[in-house]
C-alpha cells in the first residue's frame, strides 16, 4: 500500500492558503470595501483548530498504511464540504455589529481556495475509490441539499450574495428560467437542426463543402458583433410584419440572442453528427446490408445507435458553451444571468456580479455532468477486454 | 442452383467480370479462386445484389434476381465477410438472431434457433451468448459470423475471403469446421478465396478467375491433373502437384484391407481411413517405416497402407 502524495500536498496547501489568505470579510455597506478576517479571528480557536485539525488527518491518513483510508477521508471530506457554510455563518455572528442594518459579511480568498481544494481531495479519493455513478450523485446530492438547508437558516442572512439575492428573490428565478429557456432552447433547435443539415450532407454529397463551410464561418464571427448585427434586421422585420412584435420579436430581447446562440451552436452539432454518422464502418454497413436490411433498418439499428454517443457528445459541448453565451446576451436585453452580471458591473456591487456569475458557472457544470452520465450510459457495448 | 450466363461488370470503362458462363449446383461448395483483382469478390457480390450486374443474366433456382426485391432476395442467402462484419453493440446472440429478427420469427423460436446454431458451431451458448464481439478471439468471431449467415436456413451460403485474416491453426480448424457442418446442411455454396490449398481442401468445383473471366472450371483433382493453361499450372503450383493430389486422396482408397479387427499396439502410430494419403506418407517418412497400420473412427484396425503403394498410386 503506498502512500498517497496527492491528498497531503493539497491538504498543506489548503492549511497554507486558509491561515495566510482572509477567509471572509465585513462590510459596512455594499460599496465600501470591508475588513477581512483570517481563519483564526473568523472562527475562534475552536473553529481554527477543528478545521486544522480536519486537514492535518485527511494528510496523515493518505500516508497511513490503513485498508479504508480512502473510504475514510471521503467521509472526511464530504461532511466538510457538507459543513463549508457554517464557517460564513459563525464569523457573521461574531463580528457583524448589531446595529447596522447595511453591513454585511462577503466571502473571502481563504473560502474559495478552501472550497476547491476540497473538491479536488473529493475527486481524488473517488477516483481512488473507484466510485461508481451512484456514489458520485448521492455524494452530489448530499452536499447540494446540505448547503440547501443551511442557507435557509438565519445566520447566513447577512452574506452578501444572500443579500442580493434576498433583494430579488423573483427576478432571480425569472433570470434562472431565462437563462434555461435560451440556452436549452438554442441547443434543442439547433440539435434538430444539425441532424437534418448533417442527414442532408450525407445523402447528397455535394452539400457537405458549403453546409460546413457555413456553420464554420458562423462559428467565427465574435458572438457580440452577432448580436449587434442581428439587431437591425430584426427591427426591420418587426417594423414592416407587426404581428411579429406581438410575439415579442424585436430588435432587442430573446429573438436575437436565440438567433445567435442557435447559430453558435451549429458547428459542432453539425461536425460531431456528420462525422459520427460516416465514421460507421463500411464492412458493418455491408454486412448488414448483405445479410438483407433495408437503408432504414441499417440506419435505425445500426448507424443511429453507434453514432449517438458522439452525437451527445456535440450537444454536451453546445450545451456549456450556449450557458455561458447567454449570459453574454444580457447586454441585447436578453435577461439571465448576464442581467446581474452587468448590472453588478456598472454598480461597482461585486456581490451582485457574483450572485449572476456563479450559477451560470453551475449551470454549465450540471450541464456537463448530466450529459457526459447521458452519453456513457448509452454507450452501446464494453470495450474490449 | 445459381446460374451466371453472360454476365458482364463494367466499373466506368474497367471491366472487372468479363462475360462469364458459371452453373453451380444446388448443395455443392463452388469455390473462386485467383489473384486479388480478378473478379472474384464482384462475382460473388453480384449474386446478392449489392452489386448489379451491367450485362448478362443471373439466376437463382431458375429465377432472375433483377426481377427479385433485393432484401428478399438476401435474405435467403447466408453472407459471410473476411471481417466478419459483426455489430459492435449487439451481443453474440443478437446477431445470430439479425436475420430471424428481421423475419420476425417468434421470439421463442430465435432463442430456440440461436442456442442450436451456437452448439453447432461449438460455441458454449452458456459463456458467449451474452458476450460482445470485441470480447471473442477471431476465431470465436468468425464462428460467430458463419452461424449468423446459417441463422434463419437460408439455401444458398455466400462466403467472401471469410477466413482470410485468421492465423494458420485457426484458419484449419474452421475449415474443417465448415466441411463437417456442410455435410450435415448441404448448403449450395459460393465461397471466394485467393488461397490455392484452401479451394482445393474445401471445393466440390473450383473456378478458376484471371482478368475478369474464368480460365477453368473443374473438381479439385481435374484442376491439378489437366490445368487448362500455364496460368492454372502455376497457381497450383507445377511441382507440387503431386503432394496436393495425395492430400485430396483418403487413406481408405489404398490400403490393404485387413480382416482380423484387433487393435494396433499401443505406442505404433497409426494413420485414420479418412485422413489423406500426405499425412499417412509424411508419418512413414518420420518413422523411416515401410508401412503404417489404419484404423477406422473406433480405434480398431482395418488395414495397412505401404509407401511402395503409395509412391506407385498415389498422385
Amino acid at each position: 500500500m503506498t502512500p498517497n502524495r496527492v491528498l497531503p500536498a493539497l491538504a498543506l496547501l489548503a492549511l497554507g492558503l486558509l491561515w495566510g489568505l482572509d477567509l471572509g470579510a465585513i462590510q459596512p455597506n455594499r460599496i465600501v470595501p470591508g475588513t477581512g478576517h483570517g481563519l483564526l479571528s473568523a472562527l475562534g480557536w475552536p473553529g481554527a483548530g477543528l478545521v486544522t485539525a480536519v486537514l492535518v488527518s485527511i494528510g496523515a491518513l493518505a500516508l497511513a498504511p490503513l485498508r479504508h483510508r480512502y473510504a475514510i477521508i471521503l467521509v472526511l471530506v464530504s461532511l466538510a464540504l457538507a459543513l463549508l457554510p457554517l464557517a460564513p455563518e459563525l464569523l457573521a455572528s461574531r463580528h457583524l455589529p448589531a446595529d447596522a442594518p447595511y453591513a454585511r459579511s462577503s466571502l473571502g480568498a481563504g473560502f474559495w481556495c478552501l472550497l476547491f481544494l476540497l473538491c479536488l481531495m473529493l475527486v481524488e479519493a473517488m477516483g481512488r475509490l473507484n466510485a461508481g455513478r451512484w456514489l458520485q450523485l448521492a455524494l452530489l446530492l448530499f452536499v447540494a441539499g446540505s448547503w440547501l438547508l443551511l442557507l435557509q437558516r438565519d445566520g447566513l442572512e447577512s452574506l452578501s450574495l444572500m443579500r442580493e439575492y434576498n433583494a430579488r428573490p423573483d427576478k432571480f428565478s425569472q433570470a434562472l428560467w431565462t437563462h434555461l429557456a435560451l440556452a436549452f432552447g438554442a441547443v434543442a433547435i439547433s440539435a434538430v437542426m444539425a441532424f437534418a443539415l448533417a442527414l442532408k450532407m450525407i445523402r447528397t454529397p455535394g452539400w457537405q463543402r458549403p453546409i460546413l463551410g457555413a456553420v464554420s464561418f458562423l462559428q467565427t464571427i465574435p458572438s457580440l458583433a452577432v448580436f449587434g448585427l442581428l439587431i437591425a434586421p430584426l427591427s426591420a422585420l418587426s417594423n414592416a410584419f407587426p404581428f411579429l412584435q406581438s410575439l415579442g420579436i424585436r430588435g432587442i430581447g430573446w429573438a436575437p440572442a436565440l438567433l445567435a446562440l442557435i447559430a453558435y451552436s451549429l458547428l459542432p452539432m453539425v461536425r460531431n453528427t456528420f462525422v459520427a454518422l460516416t465514421e460507421v464502418p463500411e464492412s458493418l454497413a455491408d454486412a448488414g446490408r448483405g445479410m438483407g436490411m433495408n437503408e432504414r433498418q441499417l440506419f435505425l439499428r445500426l448507424k443511429l445507435p453507434l453514432a449517438l454517443p458522439v452525437m451527445i457528445e456535440g450537444v454536451r459541448i453546445t450545451a456549456i458553451q450556449a450557458v455561458g453565451l447567454t449570459a453574454v446576451a444580457a447586454l441585447i436585453g436578453a435577461g439571465g444571468f448576464g442581467a446581474f452580471i452587468f448590472q453588478g458591473l456598472g454598480q461597482a456591487a461585486m456581490d451582485l456580479v457574483l450572485l449572476g456569475a456563479l450559477p451560470t458557472v453551475a449551470l454549465a457544470l450540471a450541464a456537463d455532468a448530466l450529459l457526459t452520465m447521458l452519453a456513457n450510459s448509452l454507450r452501446p457495448a464494453p470495450l474490449a477486454s | 442452383m445459381i446460374e451466371l450466363k453472360n454476365v458482364t461488370r463494367r466499373f466506368g470503362k474497367a471491366v472487372a467480370v468479363d462475360h462469364i458462363n458459371l452453373r453451380i449446383e444446388t448443395g455443392e461448395v463452388c469455390v473462386l479462386v485467383g489473384s486479388s483483382g480478378c473478379g472474384k469478390s464482384t462475382t460473388l457480390r453480384m449474386i446478392n445484389r449489392l452489386l448489379p450486374h451491367t450485362e448478362g443474366e443471373i439466376l437463382v433456382d431458375g429465377e432472375d434476381i433483377t426481377g427479385m426485391n433485393p432484401e428478399q432476395l438476401r435474405l435467403n442467402m447466408g453472407y459471410v465477410i473476411q471481417g466478419t462484419g459483426l455489430f459492435p453493440h449487439w451481443t453474440v446472440a443478437r446477431n445470430i438472431a439479425m436475420v430471424p429478427e428481421l423475419l420476425k420469427w417468434p421470439k421463442e423460436r430465435i432463442d430456440a434457433r440461436v442456442e442450436e446454431l451456437m452448439t453447432l458451431l461449438d460455441l458454449d451458448p452458456a459463456t458467449h451468448a451474452g458476450k460482445y464481439p470485441q470480447q471473442l478471439s477471431g476465431g470465436q468471431a468468425q464462428r460467430v459470423g458463419v452461424a449468423r449467415a446459417l441463422a434463419a436456413d437460408p439455401n444458398i451460403l455466400l462466403m467472401d475471403e471469410p477466413f482470410g485474416a485468421l492465423d494458420a491453426i485457426t484458419r484449419d480448424n474452421l475449415q474443417m469446421e465448415l466441411l463437417r457442418i456442410q455435410k450435415q446442411v448441404r448448403k449450395t455454396t459460393v465461397f471466394v478465396t485467393h488461397d490455392i490449398d484452401e479451394a482445393l481442401k474445401l471445393a466440390t468445383r473450383i473456378a478458376v478467375m484471371d482478368q475478369g473471366r474464368i480460365v477453368q472450371h473443374d473438381t479439385p483433382e481435374n484442376i491439378l491433373r489437366n490445368p487448362a493453361s500455364e496460368f492454372v499450372e502455376n497457381l497450383v503450383g507445377k511441382q507440387d502437384r503431386g503432394l496436393k493430389l495425395m492430400s485430396l486422396r483418403p487413406v481408405r482408397q489404398l490400403m490393404t484391407a485387413v480382416s482380423d479387427a484387433g487393435r494396433p499396439d499401443p505406442g505404433v502410430e497409426s494413420v485414420g481411413e479418412d485422413d489423406s494419403v500426405r499425412l499417412a506418407l509424411s508419418v512413414m517418412v518420420w518413422q523411416s517405416a515401410s508401412s503404417v497400420p489404419v484404423v477406422n473412427g473406433k480405434g480398431e484396425q482395418t488395414g495397412v497402407i505401404s509407401r511402395d503403394r503409395i509412391l506407385q498410386d498415389g498422385a
